[in-house]
């Protein structure tokens, strides 16, 4: 599944890439991302995701084809 | 003497056509959107702009750069825009968020609204401009004169409620 990350996560992953192993949550996938880099853990605990514009919780059950977005926490303004 | 009246029946135009509101990587045109802002059942104008200030925690501040999840960031405003519209008697409420690279003391962001009394427009107006700091996917980046930069994290508000997506709405400067 691709994914794509903004701001602060974007000094831990590249802005997109594909992740290979399943994660059939975003608690899976948030799995998968630590392995990959395991500074990203706490920000990481306080992200949202979201597919196709919309956001998800654990309860959504990822696909392979899904693009996913993860968005830290807001700072605008 | 002839009445004179700012009243441009395009405001809900310039609503319509997303003109006033979202995101802009350009800079925002205040004066026109205080201009587009007026209506003849409003008693109140008030115009918030958010900018950009030279320092952040004692380090001098060079400028800021912004970004946002477009798609979601756009639909998010629009939706808390309706949203005040539905919980206060509004006749404009817009608003506009830089992306990109912005000057310190330029506008970063802008939320006008509109009503026949002061107390629903500065509510609404408070109401709108927490909400798009807290919920919108909208970040900012400090570049700081010594040549660092430090993504924003304003919004802690997990920490209080342990949940991500709840939010506390308190003054933040």
């Amino acid at each position: 599944m691709k994914i794509h990350v903004y701001a602060g996560l974007k000094d831990y992953f590249e802005p997109e890439f594909e992740v290979e192993g399943e994660a059939r949550n975003t608690d899976e996938l948030k799995t998968l991302l630590v392995a990959i880099n395991g500074k990203a853990e706490a920000m990481l605990s306080s992200c949202r995701f979201a597919v196709e514009e919309g956001f998800i919780d654990n309860a959504y059950k990822l696909k392979s084809h899904d693009t996913i977005v993860i968005i830290p926490p807001s700072s605008g303004g | 003497m002839t009445p004179s009246s700012s009243f441009r029946p395009a405001v809900e135009g310039r609503e319509a056509a997303g003109v006033a509101r979202g995101l802009s990587g350009e800079p925002i045109d205040m004066v026109g959107m205080l201009a587009g802002a007026h209506h003849p059942g409003a008693g109140a104008v008030v115009l918030f702009s958010g900018e950009v200030r030279d320092n952040n925690r004692g380090r001098p501040v060079s400028f800021l750069e912004y970004e946002a999840y477009g798609p979601l960031a756009e639909k998010m405003i629009g939706e808390i825009l309706a949203e005040a519209k539905s919980r206060w008697v509004l006749q404009t409420a817009v608003a506009q968020h830089r992306t990109g690279i912005v000057a310190v003391g330029d506008t970063a962001v802008v939320v006008i609204t509109a009503s026949a009394h002061r107390g629903e427009a500065y509510a609404a107006n408070r109401y709108i401009i927490d909400r798009i700091k807290h919920e919108a996917p909208i970040w900012k980046c400090e570049h700081y004169a010594d040549g660092t930069h430090e993504w924003g994290n304003n919004c802690n508000c997990h920490a209080v409620t342990g949940d991500v997506s709840k939010h506390i709405y308190e003054s933040e400067g």
